[in-house]
């Protein structure tokens, strides 16, 4: 038997599954405010179960670390990139609160590359040492942002070595491994990701203390996938957005449905996202978290506050369709009652603990590379597959039984080049040692 | 008057509507503005009667392509290079730059490279909006050589052009794009004080900040309906209406019942009822609610010669009809026409193959 916990501001949800994902029971229980771990406890004691195979937890913690500005670790931000990387400083137009909560000294030094080899200059090895000794004692966290990392991440690497050398070993956060091209959006989501190293590690401990060694615990990411807990302490904003992303997949998982357009409905708002092959849609543009642009991979949600006009909700439930065929609505969330139309599933109102149980643990990995010839694509697309094989098994995922959910290339327009996005996912159930 | 980090989010907002959807995303060039206002304080904006008649106005911006700007933001030190050389090659000192082009992100750029000098901005640009070519400007039209132009990167690499027309500038700029990474910043037809007034679009810079702030009605307020040939329903009191939007690098007509209600060289901008924001032609999505407005562009677009340089046809619709509900700009609409847009280019403008940032 398995279980899914959905930690929420106000109430905690959990769902205990049996065989082929059968859902025996759901319960509600108030939340322990600030000790998401707490809550976690208690919604499982509630649910009275044996002892666990697994749990899987979506944690809304980091998002609300963000958001509260609680918990954060002071961050050294270096960036790689010299001269073509000034007109905007890192953190500029950052929330002076956040600023203060989260900033350990920011840097530029030389560095960082192009779309071509000659684009490159060699990294500023001395600027990056003195960087690090200056904020020794400061900083709880390095968050490293390379010009271009997205075609090749080997300066951050080299800079994150440098760092370690000088300040021993602490979280440091690369850019490489959270998003796409876009600097500014990168280097917020790397910065965040390494001030949330505190409250993951934290939670991580105590996650696994509480449950471990019996239960294979897991939480879910901003993507609609389960990550381990030691992959959360190392990769923290991978979980931004997981609440709404578990929400948008029970939903899909109590109907039945691939694709459809969600109505999550909170006490306070209503929040429509839409899904997609089973798995969220994203944000094309990324979001806003803690009130800065992020370049990470979360869903695209309306808020919409409560309550509301029938005509404000219909918008936005038409804007998240994706085009003129009209794809079901779903409705679920503690206040589906005051959402009429569309579909109700039994058991909607735990759909985040619903989707955390029943995800799988994914990866994901994404590079953009330079390809004059297009025969070249399919071992290009290959070599990315790869990685994001890998990367599912080292969240957490059997290897034996990961599978791609989708491998696609995209070329850059406008580009010379050219230039082509490649990326995939890859998922699978969590492996059981 | 002045331009500080309290009037910049509403000159960006204008920048982006008279980039009639093109222009580049004004995010990372509001930001760089931004930045530099903070560093350097507020830029002044000038007049033409105020210049020095004979010292050098330059103007400036990036060419290239939007995604790499989003990720090479750009270096501090561009315009330094710019004007260093342009003294040089002119023998005359730069006493004040002018946006090359005011829609989108190279009119947020001017503000941020003016206050990096300490230098004013001119109240003009060279297109009055944006458009793809860096041919396409009112200097062009009134005779003033595109050349010597100066061609750079944050790290003072620089190219210089001369002797060549502004065909042959963009030629050549787009040839150095690929060198220099897929974005340079440039500057080419400098003019001296005393041509200001009559060789470029002028008063832009409050036009845009007046815009940030206050628009005109729009021409329909709805949904996107389709974006492959982009379809606006109407919504409220416009229901039961539907538009065709053409667009390009930029919108350049909006159709209904076979008429246009706006074309190219006119602005037409298309702003996210939600948010205010103004909607590139790459970020039209279904569902989004929008209205479009119409903005008139300078008169001189509607001349013989600037038609020819940047009328309808020369994006490639054909005899387009003329605009149906808009008041006759001074120089008069394209003569009226019945027959269909044909999307294919004239064989003299191929389209570029890099999407420019800015001229």
């Amino acid at each position: 038997m398995k279980a899914g916990v959905d930690v929420g501001p106000t109430n905690t949800d959990a769902a205990l599954l049996g065989h082929a994902d059968a859902i025996l029971s759901t319960v509600k229980v108030a939340s322990v405010p600030g000790d998401p771990v707490a809550s976690v406890t208690a919604a499982l004691g509630r649910l009275g179960a044996p002892p666990l195979a697994q749990v899987a937890v979506g944690l809304r913690g980091a998002a609300s670390a963000v958001d509260d500005r609680r918990g954060l670790y002071k961050v050294a931000v270096l960036r790689i990139g010299g001269h073509e990387a000034q007109a905007v400083r890192p953190l500029f137009g950052w929330p002076e609160d956040l600023l203060r909560a989260v900033c350990a000294g920011t840097a530029i030094v030389d560095g960082g590359g192009g779309l071509d080899r000659e684009d490159w200059t060699p990294l500023d090895t001395v600027a990056v040492a003195r960087f690090a000794a200056g904020v020794a004692g400061r900083a709880q966290a390095v968050a490293i942002t390379g010009l271009f990392s997205p075609l090749d991440a080997e300066q951050e690497l080299e800079a994150a070595d440098i760092v370690r050398a000088e300040l021993g070993e602490l979280p440091v956060a690369l850019s490489a491994d959270l998003g796409s091209l876009g600097l500014i959006e990168r280097e917020n989501a790397t910065v965040l990701d390494a001030a949330l190293s505190g409250f993951a590690t934290d939670v991580a401990a105590r996650l696994a203390a509480a449950l471990s060694p019996v239960t294979a615990v897991h939480v879910t990411r901003g993507d609609g996938t389960l990550m381990s807990l030691e992959h959360l302490a190392r990769h923290p904003g991978l979980s931004l957005g997981s609440g709404p992303a578990s929400m948008l997949r029970g939903a899909g998982v109590l109907t039945g449905l691939e694709d459809a357009v969600v109505a999550d409905v909170g006490a306070r708002r209503v929040r429509v996202g839409a899904l997609a092959g089973g798995f969220p849609e994203e944000a094309p543009g990324g979001a806003r978290i803690g009130g800065v642009p992020v370049g990470l991979r979360i869903p695209e949600l309306i808020r919409v506050p409560r309550p509301f006009e029938p005509a404000e909700l219909a918008e936005a439930v038409d804007r998240m369709q994706p085009g003129a065929d009209r794809l079901p609505l779903v409705v679920v969330g503690g206040g589906e009652r005051a959402v009429p139309g569309g579909l109700h599933p039994a058991h909607g109102t735990a759909a985040g603990a619903i989707g955390a149980a029943t995800s799988p643990v994914g990866g994901q990995y994404e590079r953009v590379v330079r390809l004059p010839d297009r025969s070249d694509l399919p071992a290009a697309l290959e070599a990315v597959i790869e990685e994001a094989r890998a990367s599912a098994v080292r969240a957490g995922a059997d290897p034996r039984h990961v599978r791609i959910l989708e491998a696609a290339d995209t070329p850059l327009a406008y580009l010379p080049g050219p230039f082509v996005r490649l990326r995939a996912r890859a998922a699978g159930p969590p492996a059981q040692l | 008057m002045h331009i500080d980090t309290g009037a910049l989010p509403a000159y960006a907002r204008g920048c982006a509507v008279l980039g009639s959807g093109g222009g580049g995303p004004v995010t990372i060039a509001r930001a760089a503005a931004l930045q530099a206002l903070d560093d350097h304080g507020p830029v002044r904006v000038v007049q033409p009667a105020d210049l020095d008649p004979d010292l050098l106005v330059m103007p400036v911006g990036t060419a290239g392509s939007s995604a790499v700007m989003s990720e090479r933001v750009g270096g501090t030190d561009e315009p330094l290079y710019l004007r260093q050389k342009i003294e040089e090659l002119y023998g005359t000192p730069v006493a004040a730059l002018m946006a090359s082009e005011i829609g989108g992100a190279n009119g947020c750029l001017a503000v941020a490279w003016a206050a990096r000098l300490g230098l004013p901005l001119v109240d003009a640009d060279g297109m009055g909006r944006a458009f793809p070519r860096m041919d396409q400007t009112v200097m062009q039209l009134r005779g003033i050589s595109p050349t010597p132009a100066v061609v750079c990167d944050g790290r003072g690499r620089t190219v210089v052009i001369d002797h060549v027309s502004g065909r042959w500038l963009e030629r050549l700029v787009r040839a150095a794009l690929e060198p220099f990474g897929g974005q340079v910043a440039t500057s080419e037809y400098v003019l001296r004080g005393h041509q200001v007034a009559s060789s470029t679009a002028l008063g832009s810079v409050t036009r845009a900040l007046r815009l940030g702030t206050a628009l005109p009605a729009p021409l329909i307020s709805g949904k996107v309906a389709e974006t492959g040939s982009i379809l606006v329903e109407g919504l409220g009191p416009d229901l039961g209406r539907l538009v065709r939007v053409e667009a390009g690098t930029e919108f350049l007509a909006v159709m209904e019942d076979g008429a246009p209600l706006a074309a190219v060289p006119d602005v037409i901008a298309m702003l996210d009822s939600r948010t205010g924001e103004a909607v590139d032609t790459e970020h039209v999505r279904y569902g989004l609610r929008v209205s479009i407005v119409r903005v008139p562009c300078d008169p001189v677009w509607h001349t013989p010669e600037g038609l020819r340089l940047a009328g309808p046809e020369a994006f490639g619709l054909f005899a387009l009809p003329a605009p149906a509900t808009s008041s006759a700009p001074p120089g008069g609409p394209p003569p009226a026409a019945a027959s269909a847009l044909r999307e294919d280019p004239p064989a003299a403008t191929p389209s570029p193959p890099q999407r420019p940032v800015t001229s």
